[in-house]
């Protein structure tokens, strides 16, 4: 089956542009998760976006914007409240991970909450994206390149060091918190667009293939949003043709990419040996 | 007479302890001066004071002769502060000396403007003057310890600050890399004309560089030369 056919179907189509936007621009925010290791803050948001959609079922009020609404708030939060207290925001996660868990569960026993409904904000679908959804998509990839275009050498000395960034006389913390900030908003969206499962395929798998084989900063951009575009299309295509899941399938071909790099690290490194 | 730093009386807290009880310390302009003490005698944490990452609870600290808690703006102090760091990047991260270096411009260059032409042609001054000119086209993580340190004092040069604040640079380093980096930065402290402030558990290695050795004991100074 080829391209033109799969694109006759309109969801294809809407899946097609949000991985043309997420494939893009998702990664690089995984760039800055494995960088500052915030790999905590990515299920803390989860969990966030879980009570706020709790709270939002109680409320009467769209879960789905409750969530969004609470992750936003949270990922404002999680920078400051963390140099206030003088924690890691990785710690901080952590709390903030059980405790919006445990909140969320007495919320759902207590106010009889169906707990799937609930749960539903963590499970999205790529093929059932509305029009809607690929504008908030776009935009949030928009705000991401723009950031990363614009403050480029910021923050490269904050992923480097936050406090040679500082040293050096950048405002290390405001964009310390821009980018916690836009870490929460992509996974508070990505969340309700593609689902929880996707977000570590999308964000995650192509930066980890990009740094293992990236000797600069801009390579490490660069090559994430090609693993990224690469394995949302790939995913897409193959899970077209074999009818298999679509989110399953995007992370096998990431996976496969991640496999390819690491070989050919190895490669190049036992080149560099021999030499 | 006027200092280019000045501390008096400072004490610092830290986790319900007191790291700093009770410094004080005097850095003329042009003067290198070390501060020597064990492990865990506060000397870096006196000089994250100076540089303002970390604020004295009792104390007050002047650069220039200014009060540092009255500075509304530390970023802009920050730029004619430079830093050496004790410990080395251990992580894998993807940057070439050269950009590592240039990193010492970002402060001067402002936000959102890409390094000019003069940002590189001082970049690569400096890692001339530090001896590091043959590496910059590699990876920081792929050299020794000794060309890691050098490309510290390179950025910290970079930055052309009138204050030079050096943490152990020295400590994980074989002797003849500590006499080379101790030479290179005494060379460049007279070369540049800076005020240096450096900290070392080694008093033996820096009383030859020295002006000025203070003595940082149980979170006090003292003038030992």
């Amino acid at each position: 089956m080829s391209w033109a056919q799969i694109l006759n179907f309109p969801f294809m189509q809407h899946a097609l542009v949000a991985i043309l936007f997420a494939g893009i621009a998702f990664p690089m925010i995984g760039v800055f998760i494995l960088s500052l290791n915030l790999i905590p803050l990515r299920f803390a948001m989860m969990h966030v976006a879980l009570l706020g959609g709790a709270i939002g079922l109680f409320l009467k009020v769209d879960p789905m914007l409750s969530g969004l609404l609470f992750c936003i708030l949270s990922s404002m939060a999680l920078g400051p409240v963390s140099e206030k207290m003088r924690l890691g925001v990785g710690i901080l996660s952590g709390y903030f991970m059980t405790l919006t868990l445990a909140l969320a569960f007495i919320l759902i026993y207590k106010a009889d909450i169906h707990v799937l409904e609930a749960f539903n904000i963590l499970w999205g679908n790529i093929l059932s994206l509305t029009i809607l959804d690929l504008i908030i998509v776009g935009l949030i990839s928009l705000m991401i390149l723009i950031m990363v275009f614009l403050f480029f050498k910021e923050i490269q000395a904050i992923l480097y060091d936050r406090e040679i960034a500082l040293a050096v006389g950048l405002p290390e913390k405001l964009f310390y918190y821009l980018i916690i900030f836009m870490l929460g908003l992509t996974i508070a969206v990505s969340m309700r667009l593609i689902g929880a499962l996707l977000i570590d395929a999308f964000v995650l798998l192509p930066a980890m293939a990009a740094t293992l084989i990236s000797r600069s900063l801009k390579q490490t951009f660069f090559f994430s949003s090609l693993f990224g575009l690469l394995s949302g299309m790939g995913g897409l295509y193959f899970s077209f043709v074999f009818d298999i899941p679509t989110s399953s399938t995007i992370i096998l071909v990431a996976s496969l990419i991640i496999a390819g790099c690491f070989l050919f690290r190895r490669r190049l490194s036992g080149y560099e040996k021999v030499r | 007479m006027e200092y280019c730093i000045r501390i008096s009386d400072i004490h610092v807290q830290l986790s319900g302890h007191y790291i700093l009880r009770g410094v004080n310390l005097e850095v003329q302009s042009g003067e290198f001066v070390s501060i020597v003490g064990e492990n865990g005698a506060g000397k870096t944490t006196l000089l994250k004071v100076v540089c303002g990452i970390l604020k004295p609870s009792k104390g007050q600290v002047y650069i220039f002769g200014n009060d540092l808690s009255q500075f509304k703006n530390l970023t802009l102090l920050r730029k004619e502060i430079g830093v050496v760091p004790q410990r080395f990047i251990s992580h894998r991260f993807p940057i070439r000396v050269e950009e590592a270096v240039l990193m010492g411009r970002y402060g001067k260059i402002g936000l959102m403007r890409r390094p000019r032409k003069e940002d590189w042609d001082k970049a690569l001054e400096i890692m001339e003057a530090v001896g590091i000119r043959q590496f910059c086209k590699k990876l920081v993580h792929e050299l020794s310890g000794g060309e890691q340190q050098k490309v510290a004092l390179a950025r910290a040069l970079a930055q052309e600050p009138l204050i030079l604040l050096l943490d152990e640079p020295t400590t994980y380093l074989d002797s003849s890399a500590q006499s080379e980096i101790m030479e290179t930065i005494h060379t460049l402290h007279h070369q540049r004309e800076l005020t240096t402030l450096l900290v070392s558990h080694d008093s033996h290695l820096v009383e030859q560089y020295s002006d000025k050795i203070y003595l940082l004991k149980e979170g006090r100074s003292c003038l030992v030369k």
